[in-house]
């Protein structure tokens, strides 16, 4: 198991729900509105006058086997506009109820 | 969820909303009624008293006065005027626009109520008069005849004005100079002595036998009869045959003594029509009804009406406001299409988008509807006033839509998907937009708060353009994001696209000015000083142009058509005074072939009613009215028309006096120039009168001089010797009676015939009653029988007779006062004040300027207001959005330059600078600043993502470039129709257009280089204050030891 978060542009979301509809994903959790600003490339996402963007985020737990699928489709949104910007990062899920 | 995100979320809403909303202004704009101006009530009431058989000045110390100091006191009472002559005090109250005249005759009538009781015995109680626009005639006919002229009153009160006045919103119909049919008869003074008859024995003879009595019942078997005298004359013929008197056995009859005529009435008003008799009809509408409409209604009827006239009877239109309005309307209706369609290519230019174009201009539609909507819900109609808003407007309502699809485009460009990038990139402009169009309601709304006339119009305007300019707004958050999310579509820009599409050419073109652009803004930071200094000048030099820019109170618009008084020596016999209107009017209609018409009426009507109690006229004065070809179809303008006019009538040596008056039916303010006179001494305020005048004649410029105070008129009075009189047995009352019979005549009885009465008049023959002699000769009988001549008991004397006595604010009051003829009246102003003051004035004698001077300084004060007020109010907005009050400033920089484009505009396009063009000048102040607000709210952003205030500058403005250009180019060329055009009425609304387009194009020029290095030379030393307070809290990041304090 894995978790996997998403973090993308807002002006993604359809994308990423057309994303986890199609690899087949039921859970997620997901939290709207959340700043960042990205480490190397991109402007920040803020949501002010200044920095207008502004995130989503999204968690979902997978099995093994998908997490490569999902962070190879997340990789193909991100080449439509890199500008728009949308980054993925897993990591190890060691126990759930 | 913001409104913008759930318009988007439910497109089908959104959009079936804005139709719902078009198809309501569709509605409202087929039920809208059509007029020149928006409805005003003007403010007058009259107030007026006769006191018959006294002289005008004991009226004016004994009636005048009283009503005077009784209604001085009512509030809202602006301006109070009198004008006091034989038998009548007529008093004008002038309130302040926007008066409630219910609520203002109420007090009228109670003020009067006090003061009823203390005027003299005798005179009549005051009347109250209002006054209302709907009492302009709509429609003028000239009827003209030639066989049927003599019975042309029955067949047109039973043909034509019964008929028309059925029809709705026609308020009244009315003849003037309607030949009334008459019974004349004519008595020879010697025959009808030598048979020792009176003209008031023939009189009641005549009125014993015309009578028709019932004379009980007659029951004869089993009816009952009713009997009836039938003594009444059928036909005037009879009367030749009644006897009225008998001789030695032998019957006179009356044509032995008289000669009966059955003619029309005699009257000393002569109306003709191109020279020919005839007479005027004209039509009043109700109020609140729709001109062009009734207009129209009448003329049908009458067309279908006419066809039952007899053949010789000829109904002409003279004048029809309605033609004027149409004109003007269907010209503004061009405009607006001709504005609509140049915004439209201006936006396809700049986006270079068919869909992108379709989703901007769909708000022009919507914003113009729902204008249509508030004249319909607030009972206004469709004028001028109401479409030049529009005309204003159309070129500002796509301007947010701009800015909000262009945001759209440019996330669409990067990838996002239409849907989203609407809502998004709404999201991020929605604010800035919304500042920007408060902007513009802050200059537009106060408006409405204008006082006074110029408030009545300029209402309509202020409130039009801020209800357009926010349903823009709501579109522009609403609709357009809605409908980008449906059509618009991402089109890579093909960088080597053939010269032939847009990429190819416009584009690379806009691609270019950007890159000009930027390297001018560089080079104009690194010469800031140099900039600064050059656009001061620029800005000093553009307002000494204002010294060479006249100015004028409202334009003047060319009706069409001249009115015309010309006055002859007093006294001259209307015969005379046909004679020499006959000469006129054919001199006009050889020289001019622009004139279409001409009407003309010569003499006084004394039975005109009305009218004849506020004109002054007499037998010696004609008025004309003139109609000219449409503007379209002459070269020579009406001002032209009327200057040479002028020229020919001084040349006619019978002509004293004449004024020719261009400003046709409605005239906004007065038109001329006055110089009131005030002192209560009659000749020593007519010297400086005269005076006064010689002066002005002497004035470049001043035409129709006039003096309001009418010369005096020569006059027989006829002085009784009460000694003589009494030793013959008689009173004044009798003999006064006995001249007036024998010289105006006798209404003895009436001669029915088809349900009409006429009157049957018995007098002396016109030829007995020629010369002084005739009048000394007249016979009167005394009670013993005997017959007495007048000249044995009065003395016929000739005098001049007073003049009418006018007043002003409760003084004697006499107006010397001329019409402006090309030239501004700034200049007249020194000049007739230099001709005061050059002036010997008496003590007790006071002048003052009135008239178009007057009105004109108030009203540019108000609008001097207004601009203050609006600049506030644009600053008050600006500081709140920025949250700073040192960026308003600097944008505020761009509004001196509107200012210095209205200037250079009105010079080189030689326009006046009126109520009109002022008001595009303030209009500038809210369109102006909104070119700055995008392009220093811009730069604000970049210097807050971190960029050198150089850099920030320089990108904001190859970013802001395009916007900006392009709303200034949708509000400059929607105006050029408005500024250009040149049909009827144009004059009014043109220097509005002028003045906005010059003001825009030269301050955006400005703005675009100015407001810049305004910026950076504020912004140089105040430095982004937070981040340096940080700096030096956290100063252990630079290995200083700070936190050791």
């Amino acid at each position: 198991m894995k978790a996997i978060m998403i973090i993308f542009n807002q002006a993604h979301t359809e994308r990423v729900e057309y994303l986890l509809d199609r690899l087949e994903i039921r859970g997620y959790t997901l939290w709207e509105n959340v700043q960042g600003r990205g480490s190397i490339t991109g402007v920040p996402h803020l949501s002010t006058h200044t920095w207008p963007e502004i995130n989503k985020s999204l968690l979902t737990v997978v099995d093994d086997d998908i997490a490569d699928t999902v962070l190879e489709k997340v990789k193909r949104i991100d080449a439509i506009s890199e500008e728009v910007g949308i980054r993925a990062f897993v990591w190890d899920i060691l126990k759930t109820v | 969820m913001s409104i913008y995100s759930s318009s988007v979320n439910r497109p089908v809403t959104t959009i079936l909303v804005f139709i719902g909303a078009m198809v309501i202004g569709l509605y409202s704009l087929t039920r809208l009624p059509v007029d020149l101006y928006p409805e005003m009530e003007l403010p007058f009431i009259a107030v007026y008293s006769m006191y018959p058989g006294a002289s005008a000045s004991d009226i004016e110390s004994n009636v005048t006065r009283p009503l005077e100091d009784a209604v001085n006191s009512v509030t809202n009472l602006k301006e109070m005027t009198s004008s006091t002559s034989d038998g009548i005090a007529v008093l004008l109250l002038n309130f302040e626009y926007g008066t409630n005249l219910d609520e203002a005759s109420n007090d009228v009538r109670s003020s009067l109520s006090f003061i009823e009781n203390y005027l003299p015995e005798g005179c009549e109680k005051p009347t109250i008069m209002k006054f209302n626009s709907s009492m302009m005639p709509i429609v003028y006919y000239s009827i003209t005849a030639d066989e049927s002229y003599q019975g042309l009153e029955k067949i047109l009160d039973e043909k034509i004005v019964n008929p028309l006045n059925r029809i709705e919103g026609v308020g009244a119909v009315s003849l003037a100079g309607v030949p009334g049919r008459k019974v004349y008869i004519d008595v020879d003074p010697r025959k009808m002595e030598a048979y020792n008859l009176t003209i008031e024995q023939i009189g009641n003879i005549l009125r014993a036998e015309n009578m028709n009595l019932p004379a009980g019942y007659l029951e004869m078997g089993k009816t009952d009869y009713p009997l009836r005298i039938q003594g009444e004359f059928p036909e005037s013929d009879v009367l030749k045959d009644i006897v009225v008197t008998s001789v030695n056995g032998q019957s006179i009859f009356l044509k032995d003594v008289a000669e009966v005529r059955d003619t029309i009435r005699e009257t000393k008003l002569d109306t003709r029509l191109n020279g020919a008799k005839g007479m005027s009809m004209y039509i009043q509408k109700q109020s609140g009804g729709n001109t062009v409409k009734v207009t129209k209604e009448v003329e049908e009827a009458l067309a279908e009406l006419a066809k039952d006239l007899p053949p010789d009877v000829q109904i002409q239109k003279l004048f029809d406001s309605a033609t004027f309005i149409k004109d003007s309307i269907s010209n503004l209706t061009e405009t607006l299409m001709y504005a609509g369609i140049f915004v439209i290519l201006v936006v396809l230019f700049f986006l270079g988008r068919w869909r992108a174009t379709l989703i901007v201009i769909v708000t022009i539609p919507i914003s113009l509807l729902v204008a249509f909507i508030y004249l319909f819900i607030t009972g206004e109609s469709i004028n001028i006033i109401s479409l030049t808003s529009l005309s204003i407007a159309i070129g500002m309502v796509v301007d947010d839509a701009i800015v909000v699809l262009e945001n759209i485009t440019k996330h669409v460009e990067r990838g996002s998907r239409p849907r989203e990038a609407a809502i998004y990139a709404t999201n991020e402009v929605w604010l800035a937009v919304l500042v920007a169009t408060l902007t513009v309601v802050a200059v537009f709304f106060p408006l409405t708060f204008v006082t006074g006339l110029t408030g009545v119009l300029f209402k309509q305007l202020g409130m039009i353009v801020t209800i357009t300019i926010i349903t823009s707004v709501i579109a522009a958050i609403t609709l357009t994001p809605t409908m980008s999310a449906l059509l618009l579509k991402w089109y890579p820009i093909k960088e080597n696209a053939s010269f032939w599409t847009y990429d190819g050419s416009i584009r690379k073109a806009l691609d270019w000015l950007d890159g000009i652009y930027e390297k001018l803004l560089r080079w104009a930071l690194h010469h800031k000083r140099l900039v600064v200094i050059s656009a001061f000048i620029i800005f000093l030099g553009s307002m000494l142009l204002l010294k060479f820019i006249d100015t004028e109170f409202f334009p003047e618009a060319d009706e069409s058509r001249i009115t015309a008084t010309v006055e002859l020596q007093t006294g001259t016999r209307v015969e005379e005074t046909v004679r020499v209107a006959d000469r006129i009017t054919s001199l006009l209609q050889e020289k001019y072939p622009e004139i279409t018409l001409i009407s003309s009426s010569a003499g006084a009507d004394e039975e005109g009613g009305f009218a004849s109690l506020f004109g002054g006229g007499g037998t010696h004065s004609i008025s004309y009215n003139i109609r000219l070809l449409p503007v379209e179809e002459r070269t020579k303008t009406m001002w032209d028309l009327t200057e040479e006019i002028r020229g020919d009538l001084a040349g006619i040596p019978e002509v004293v006096d004449f004024t020719l008056n261009s400003s046709g039916g409605f005239a906004l303010g007065s038109t001329t120039v006055d110089v009131e006179v005030y002192g209560y001494n009659i000749s020593e305020t007519n010297i400086v009168a005269e005076q006064l005048a010689e002066k002005m004649r002497s004035i470049e410029g001043a035409r129709d001089v006039t003096i309001s105070r009418d010369k005096s008129k020569p006059e027989l009075q006829i002085i009784f010797d009460q000694n003589k009189m009494m030793a013959n047995g008689l009173n004044t009352a009798t003999v006064a009676t006995a001249v007036r019979n024998r010289v105006d005549g006798m209404t003895a009885t009436q001669l029915r015939q088809f349900g009409d009465e006429y009157d049957v008049v018995v007098r002396f023959k016109k030829d007995a009653v020629a010369t002084l002699t005739d009048i000394e000769n007249i016979g009167i009988t005394n009670p013993l029988g005997q017959v007495i001549r007048l000249g044995e008991i009065a003395e016929v004397k000739e005098t001049m007779s007073p003049p009418s006595i006018e007043r002003k604010r409760r003084e004697r009051v006499v107006t010397v006062s001329f019409t402006p003829y090309k030239k501004s009246l700034t200049k007249l102003q020194a000049e007739v004040e230099q001709a005061i003051s050059d002036t010997d004035i008496p003590s007790g004698v006071m002048l003052q300027v009135g008239g178009a001077i007057e009105d004109q300084t108030e009203s540019f004060m108000d609008i001097a207001f207004l601009i203050v007020v609006s600049l506030i109010l644009v600053y008050l907005v600006m500081a709140s959005q920025f949250e700073s009050l040192r960026i308003p400033f600097i944008i505020m920089f761009s509004i001196p330059f509107a200012f210095s484009g209205v200037a250079i505009a009105l010079f080189l396009t030689n326009t006046t600078l009126s109520i009109i063009s002022a008001i595009g000048a303030v209009m500038l102040i809210g369109i102006v600043v909104k070119n700055a607000i995008v392009l220093v709210d811009f730069i604000n952003l970049m210097r807050d993502r971190d960029h050198e205030v150089y850099e920030a500058i320089e990108i904001s403005g190859k970013s802001r470039l395009r916007p900006v250009l392009m709303t200034s180019a949708t509000t400059i060329l929607g105006m050029l129709p408005l500024a250009l055009s040149t049909g009827s009425g144009s004059e009014l609304w043109s220097p509005m257009g002028i003045s906005v387009i010059g003001g825009l194009i030269f301050s955006t020029l400005v703005t675009l280089v100015l407001v810049p290095v305004v910026y950076a030379i504020f912004s140089k030393h105040g430095e982004r204050a937070k981040k340096l307070a940080l700096y030096s809290e956290m100063d252990f990041f630079n290995g200083n030891g700070n936190d050791d304090q």
